[in-house]
C-alpha cells in the first residue's frame, strides 16, 4: 500500500475548492465556511503527526472538516435553544401558528435533486485532481468563474491557442473521469 | 472561395470549434464547419456529445471557487502556524 505524504504548503491550492464546496452546501454561509476551513487547516497542522498516510491527504482533511461542521451545528443549536420559541404545530384540531410551516416544498427542485447536484459537484472536483495544477486553474477560471479568454491569456502569459489546447485536455480528462457514473 | 480549405476541417479543428462552442465563443462559420465534420466523423460526434454533457453537468453542479483573498488568508494562517512551531 502506498504511503500518502503530507505537505501543508500545498493544501490551499490543492484542496481549498473541494473543502469549500463540501462545506458551503452544509452550512450555506460563505463566511462560516471560510472560518470552518481555517479551523480545519489549523487542526490538521496540529495533528499532522497522527497522519499515518493510509488515507489520502484530502480524505484526512475532510474527516477533520466533518467534525468541525458538526461542532458548528452543535454550537448554533445550543444558542438557538436559549431563545427558543415554542411553536404550536398543527394537529387534527388546529392549523398551527405559522402558516409557512405548512407551505409546500418547491415542486421543481426536490431534496433528491439537491443531493444529486451536491454529489455531482464533489465528483467533478475529485476528477479535477487528475488535471495538472495549471490545467485545473485555467479550466476553473474559464468554466466556473467565466473569465474572458483574453484575461486568462494575460494572466498566464499564454496565447489563445495555448489556452484552447489546455481547455481541450482538461475537458477530455474530466469527461473520461465522469463518464462511468454521470454520462 | 476555396471550398475544400474553408468547409472541410480536420478532427483537431473540429474539437477546437466544439470546445469554443461550450463557452459560446464559436463563430457561425466555425459552428457550421464543425457540424459538417460531425456528419462523417463518428469519433468527433462522441467527443461532441461528451463535451456538451460536461457543460451541462458543470452548470448543474453549481460548483463555487474560493477567491484569491480567501486563499491568501488560509495560506498565511498555515505559514504562521508552521513558523511558530
Amino acid at each position: 500500500m502506498s504511503i500518502n505524504k503530507i505537505d501543508p504548503n500545498k493544501w490551499v491550492d490543492k484542496y481549498s475548492d473541494y473543502l469549500f464546496n463540501f462545506t458551503i452546501v452544509r452550512v450555506n454561509d460563505r463566511e462560516v465556511a471560510h472560518d470552518l476551513i481555517s479551523e480545519t487547516f489549523l487542526a490538521g497542522l496540529k495533528s499532522m503527526k497522527n497522519f499515518k498516510g493510509e488515507a489520502t491527504e484530502r480524505t484526512w482533511l475532510i474527516s477533520i472538516l466533518k467534525r468541525k461542521i458538526i461542532d458548528h451545528y452543535r454550537k448554533t443549536n445550543s444558542r438557538k435553544g436559549k431563545a427558543e420559541i415554542k411553536i404550536q404545530y398543527n394537529d387534527d384540531s388546529n392549523e398551527g401558528d405559522w402558516l409557512e410551516e405548512n407551505a409546500p416544498d418547491r415542486f421543481d427542485k426536490t431534496a433528491e435533486d439537491v443531493m444529486e447536484n451536491e454529489e455531482l459537484g464533489i465528483a467533478i472536483l475529485e476528477c479535477m485532481e487528475h488535471l495538472t495544477e495549471k490545467q485545473a486553474k485555467i479550466f476553473k477560471m474559464k468554466t466556473i468563474d467565466g473569465f474572458e479568454t483574453e484575461a486568462i491569456c494575460n494572466e498566464f502569459d499564454i496565447t489563445p491557442s495555448n489556452l484552447w489546447v489546455i481547455i481541450h485536455r482538461a475537458r477530455t480528462t474530466l469527461a473520461q473521469c465522469l463518464e462511468k457514473n454521470w454520462f | 472561395m476555396n471550398n475544400k480549405k474553408t468547409l472541410f476541417i480536420d478532427c483537431s479543428e473540429a474539437a477546437y470549434c466544439c470546445d469554443k462552442k461550450q463557452y459560446n465563443e464559436a463563430s457561425l462559420p466555425e459552428k457550421l464547419k464543425m457540424l459538417l465534420h460531425l456528419v462523417f466523423c463518428k469519433r468527433c460526434r462522441k467527443y461532441s456529445s461528451h463535451n456538451n454533457r460536461l457543460t451541462e453537468l458543470m452548470e448543474k453542479s453549481n460548483i463555487k471557487t474560493c477567491t484569491e483573498d480567501e486563499k491568501k488568508v488560509w495560506k498565511e494562517g498555515i505559514k504562521k502556524e508552521l513558523t511558530d512551531k
